[in-house]
């Protein structure tokens, strides 16, 4: 088996897997941030620090930029759902089995404004963080490199399917992200209040958002 | 998805994590800072010496989350390697690996910091290295470098081949601040002598050298090619040395029958088997070569 040109095809087709769902967030003046598609009716998933006061600009893969809507936005996950005008596009899809750690992991996103990179790592530890409301909020650690402009990104394992949302850096070496789980949680309970309430959901909004 | 190479490296990484982490301890032996061990026996862990701050009130804990008291059974600061006794037996020994590391190979670092769960790190060797003095007088005939990243509280916990056996004891406490590992047959071998005698025999002369060029002459009269020797410019009194009939101007170019060209080489024999033991030492003396027995002392 000629094994180098095995795995870096394996490694080529994970990132044509996973590239055509990153996009750009721009929700702030400064800066830009990482989005997941997460479904193919133009539903965006990225952080809540991503998004600032002003309606986030999303840039996808083939350049074409749409003003986004805001569906839900909650500090206390660091996530935030948002709405484009755009259909058939190619959502990521969690993956179905927990992460372990030692399993190889990639981040996707946008450090320092570079676009659609990969850094490579593993998982580092499954532990749990305390948000402001003291909840236990479950976090991945991995070795993954991340800079300013991967946050909203995903992080996928050996199959491409995402395991966390990439959230922060700590002390420089060590990178968080938000367990998938939370994500999923976080995406059908704002769903779910859409279909109830018709339209934005707009009662669980916080005092600070501006829509 | 069906499984590629990528998912099977990937599933082999976890699986080493997953069987080693069962042999990687949490070693509660210092305030506020836990680190990690290596269950080298059923009742005893290896880690490093350094992360041992306190002798009393050690505790060990399983991968399973028992907490088991701990008793200091043997550690050398020259090494940076401690053996803890555990008051009731682990039910998982680590595995030392049979192949020595390779630059280049894959490499997981494991840890056990807190008591949530194994934590790893992925790298590759970069390079093996020594024989390196280890500034705690001591000396490492060989170290792993490998550039994974090291956790706080990794010191003590295992440098893992991708098949899960032990590469080495990773610390930070030789390397002048960079995390080395020390190779799993080494820190075996110590621990075993930890273990048995709860500290490391370093062998004691009792004299100042320095290096110098053997002649071609005098290298015939030793019937070896050997560039170099210990040119003896002081002797301690009443040291192993002067008891034994070593005087200033005397090369020294042998211990043990074992040719020593440099300091470190005789540093490193004299922390063998030798301490208290009447040893042949071969010098050159007036070009030619002589062999005194000297009963080499402890430090």
């Amino acid at each position: 088996m000629n094994f180098n040109g095995t795995f870096t095809q394996v490694m080529n087709e994970l990132v044509q897997q996973v590239l055509p769902s990153l996009v750009v967030v721009r929700g702030h003046r400064f800066g830009a941030g990482a989005g997941i598609v997460w479904d193919a009716n133009g539903i965006i998933l990225t952080n809540n620090h991503v998004v600032g006061r002003r309606l986030p600009i999303v840039l996808l893969q083939n350049d074409q930029e749409y003003e986004s809507r805001l569906l839900a936005r909650d500090p206390d996950v660091d996530l935030a759902l948002l709405s484009i005008d755009a259909t058939h596009l190619t959502p990521l899809k969690p993956a179905s089995v927990s992460p372990r750690v030692g399993e190889m992991v990639f981040a996707f996103g946008h450090p320092w404004g570079q676009r659609n990179a990969v850094t490579r790592g593993i998982v580092s530890a499954l532990v749990s963080a305390q948000n402001r409301r003291g909840d236990k909020l479950p976090v991945i650690r991995s070795d993954a490199p991340l800079a300013p402009g991967n946050s909203g990104g995903p992080l996928v394992n050996a199959s491409g399917e995402v395991i966390g949302i990439n959230a922060m850096i700590v002390g420089g070496d060590q990178s968080i992200s938000i367990a998938a789980s939370v994500a999923r949680d976080f995406v059908s309970k704002t769903l779910a209040n859409q279909k109830t309430e018709g339209h934005a959901g707009r009662r669980h909004h916080g005092p600070e958002d501006v829509i | 998805m069906s499984k590629n190479v990528l998912v099977e490296l990937s599933d082999a990484l976890a699986d080493a994590a997953e069987k080693t982490g069962k042999a990687t301890v949490l070693v509660n032996a210092r305030r506020r800072k836990p680190a990690s061990g290596i269950v080298y026996a059923a009742d005893l862990i290896l880690t490093a010496d350094h992360v041992i701050e306190r002798e009393e009130d050690i505790t060990v804990i399983l991968a399973d989350g028992t907490e088991i008291p701990a008793q200091v059974a043997g550690r050398d600061a020259g090494s940076d390697l401690a053996v803890l006794k555990l008051e009731r037996a682990a039910r998982t020994v680590a595995e030392p690996t049979k192949r020595p590391a390779r630059p280049g190979q894959i490499a997981l670092a494991l840890g056990r910091p807190s008591p949530d769960g194994i934590e790893a790190s992925l790298g590759t060797v970069s390079a093996i290295g020594g024989p390196m003095r280890t500034g705690r007088g001591g000396m490492l005939e060989r170290y792993i470098r490998s550039d994974g990243i090291s956790y706080p509280g990794f010191s003590g916990g295992p440098l893992v081949a991708a098949d899960g056996t032990v590469l080495g004891l990773n610390t930070s406490g030789l390397g002048r601040g960079a995390a080395i590992t020390i190779p799993a047959d080494i820190a075996w071998k110590i621990a075993e002598t930890l273990a048995r005698h709860g500290r490391i025999r370093r062998g004691y002369l009792g004299v100042r050298s320095q290096t110098v060029e053997i002649p071609n002459a005098s290298q015939k009269a030793l019937k070896r090619e050997q560039a170099s020797g210990l040119l003896v410019v002081s002797v301690e009194n009443e040291s192993p040395a002067s008891k034994g009939g070593l005087i200033v101007g005397d090369i020294l170019v042998a211990v043990a029958h074992a040719p020593i060209l440099h300091h470190d080489e005789l540093f490193a024999r004299l922390s063998g088997d030798v301490a208290g033991k009447s040893t042949p030492i071969e010098i050159l003396r007036g070009g030619q070569p002589q062999s005194l027995n000297v009963l080499i002392g402890e430090r």
